[in-house]
């Protein structure tokens, strides 16, 4: 008998069963565990319980009677069976949708396959051409470890190299997985620096060991609030003023939110209103435009410009 | 030898294909007819495979296993299953934590790309998901955040709506590696958000290829009327630069400043050193596109190779001069 036969005569009797059964009364119904040697037989079921619960069967070992003294097995359908839930076609497909993007990673697609069962022929027309998250840069597997240990606020160690190329150990208390601008980020307290700190998952450089219970975060925590977002986010009070060459000044004005186009110069390049937080960032984003920018104002960021392209002649 | 590697190969572990078939089952119930290949393909199976799960189903089912209590399955002469007395598989099996949180996680990161369209539904899934299975099953929720940023591209709409149609797009394009505008016929088949921005795997109809556009660089986007047959271009989760025989290979040290252009653009060969530098290849069509990006490190980053790059940065920083009168 072929054992994925025998693998699914087994869930079908332990879930349609109302009391629980032994060993015995399993081999009794199913040939498969009715070997010659019966140790051989029982060690073939204790292999394919490992099988099962592997994947989240709900296999269980309950006593047969109220005083206790034999126990059997069997799978409670109420957790065994996906609970119902009421998606919307919309809803379905949008999650299905989602699950697809990215390159397979197993729980995803295998959570995907589990929920097809309840999707209508409209939702599964609706699933080809939907726009998809291409997933991040972090690794599947270490995004997993890292998100539920923020769930079960875990203390965890692993080792980290920051945006400076500093390469350590970290001792973190974990709060939050966030995804901002492409990147998963783990923040939480860094034990050592004993600050709220966020950390690119695609700056690990291992493995994410579990160091026990970790502490809570602080009362009116965000943790928003502590990953980095760029110099690409309104926030800048002040405005840089920037003309553009005819040729960039389109792309250049949707590079940026909260820019304002303020219509040509004589020469034709068009002058850009963009909000700037970070003086030094927008001077090498201006600079990427090589001679198709000009800043105009402010006189201090003119300066960082002449000031990085004089040295950069030499 | 070689031929046995090959057989352990192809035949799927038994755990995998129960897993499947704990899926597939509930699927087949509820949906009495479906297409053999329909569902191979929705569940990423060989037909073949297939086939040979849905045989074995034949012989499975409930005590006492006579003829009257096993799993039916009917391969009509159309290709289309049918299936009967399988109602204890009428429902998968529940989600595993893992699957669930994967699913929240991917679920999160397409929301917080801008500009989806369908985002309200995908929100709502997302709660219901959180409702449904509850902390057992999916774990605490709110220590998983998106944080939306960024401002939709001007086309999003026209551009998923042609994907979605498979309508072939008249569109006039910025090559930022280039500098150059140009009206483009394009076939796009996919559009994804990576790295937090949109992209569209396409076919470019003049240069007869396929090319990856990104979408806030359309400044204009119009249906030809044409419609056309996808090829199956790869989309997400493909390289966002594709290299050719013909590109230079451009050698840097990049310091700690310069650090974020390793890590923004692909590149090969990385090496980390000691001072927290990070020597890494960037492959290149366009070295006038790097000289510019260049531009923008200045001193934090040494050229190693080609050694014309370095003049061809100090030419650029001198025609950007002229613009200050210098």
């Amino acid at each position: 008998m072929e054992p994925l036969e025998r693998l699914l005569n087994l869930v079908g009797l332990l879930l349609e069963t109302e009391r629980p059964l032994t060993f015995e009364q399993i081999s009794d119904t199913l040939d498969a565990y009715r070997a010659e040697n019966a140790e051989t037989a029982k060690r073939m079921f204790e292999r394919d319980k490992d099988i099962l619960r592997e994947f989240g069967v709900p296999l269980e070992l309950r006593d047969l009677d109220a005083w206790g003294g034999e126990q059997g097995y069997l799978i409670p359908k109420e957790l065994y069976y996906l609970p119902e839930i009421a998606f919307t076609p919309e809803e379905l497909g949008s999650l299905l949708v989602a699950a697809q993007g990215g390159g397979g990673e197993t729980p995803v697609e295998q959570a995907a396959h589990k929920l097809l069962y309840g999707a209508d022929g409209g939702v599964l027309a609706g699933l080809s051409g939907g726009p998809l998250a291409a997933g991040s840069d972090a690794r599947g597997p270490l995004l997993l470890a890292t998100a539920q240990a923020a769930q079960d606020r875990r203390r965890v160690r692993f080792g980290y190299r920051t945006s400076q190329g500093k390469a350590s150990e970290r001792d973190v208390d974990a709060f939050s997985v966030v995804f901002g601008r492409g990147h998963w980020y783990l923040v939480g307290h860094d034990r050592e620096r004993d600050d709220i700190r966020a950390f690119r998952l695609s700056r690990f450089t291992g493995e994410l060991a579990d160091a026990g219970p970790g502490i809570a975060a602080p009362g009116g925590f965000s943790a928003a609030d502590h990953v980095d977002r760029g110099p690409w986010v309104p926030g800048g009070e002040d405005i840089a003023a920037v003309a553009f060459a005819p040729q960039v000044a389109w792309a250049a004005a949707n590079s940026f939110r909260g820019a304002v186009t303020r219509g040509p110069r004589e020469d034709g390049w068009v002058v850009v209103e963009i909000p700037m937080a970070d003086e030094q960032e927008m001077a090498g984003w201006i600079l990427g435009f090589g001679a198709g920018a000009e800043v105009l104002e402010p006189a201090n960021l003119r300066e960082v410009v002449l000031a990085r392209l004089e040295a950069l002649v030499g | 030898m070689a031929e046995k590697r090959a057989r352990t190969r192809t035949v799927p572990k038994t755990s995998e294909r129960l897993a499947r078939m704990l899926v597939i089952v509930p699927y087949l119930v509820q949906h009495q007819g479906a297409q053999l290949t329909e569902v191979a393909r929705l569940f990423d199976v060989p037909v073949d495979q297939l086939r040979r799960d849905l045989n074995l189903l034949f012989m499975s089912g409930l005590p006492p296993y006579g003829p009257g209590d096993l799993i039916d399955v009917d391969v009509d002469e159309d290709g289309g299953i049918w299936i009967t007395m399988a109602d204890h598989f009428a429902r998968p099996l529940r989600l595993t934590r893992a699957e669930a949180l994967a699913l929240f996680l991917r679920g999160t990161e397409l929301l917080a790309a801008p500009g989806l369209s369908g985002a309200p539904a995908l929100a709502s899934a997302l709660e219901k998901l959180r409702e449904t299975l509850g902390p057992d099953t999916l774990g605490d929720a709110e220590a998983i955040q998106g944080a939306a940023a960024g401002s939709p591209p001007e086309h999003l709409d026209v551009l998923q709506t042609a994907v979605r149609e498979h309508e072939q797009l008249r569109i006039e394009y910025f090559a930022a590696s280039t500098g150059t505008w140009s009206t483009r016929t394009i076939e796009p088949e996919e559009l994804f958000s990576s790295m937090g921005n949109w992209y569209m795997a396409a076919w470019d109809v003049d240069q007869d290829a396929e090319r990856l556009f990104r979408a806030d660089r359309v400044r204009r986007a119009e249906p030809s009327g044409e419609r056309f047959r996808p090829r199956g271009l790869e989309g997400a989760g493909r390289a966002l630069y594709t290299p050719s025989g013909e590109d230079t290979a451009v050698r840097l040290r990049l310091r700690p400043g310069a650090r974020w252009i390793g890590e923004y653009y692909a590149t090969t060969h990385r090496v980390e050193l000691e001072d927290g530098s990070l020597e890494a290849t960037l492959p290149a069509k366009q070295l006038d596109w790097i000289a510019k990006l260049l531009l923008r490190v200045g001193p934090d980053v040494e050229i190693l190779e080609p050694p014309e790059l370095a003049d061809m940065v100090r030419e650029q920083a001198r025609r950007a001069l002229k613009n200050y009168g210098r």
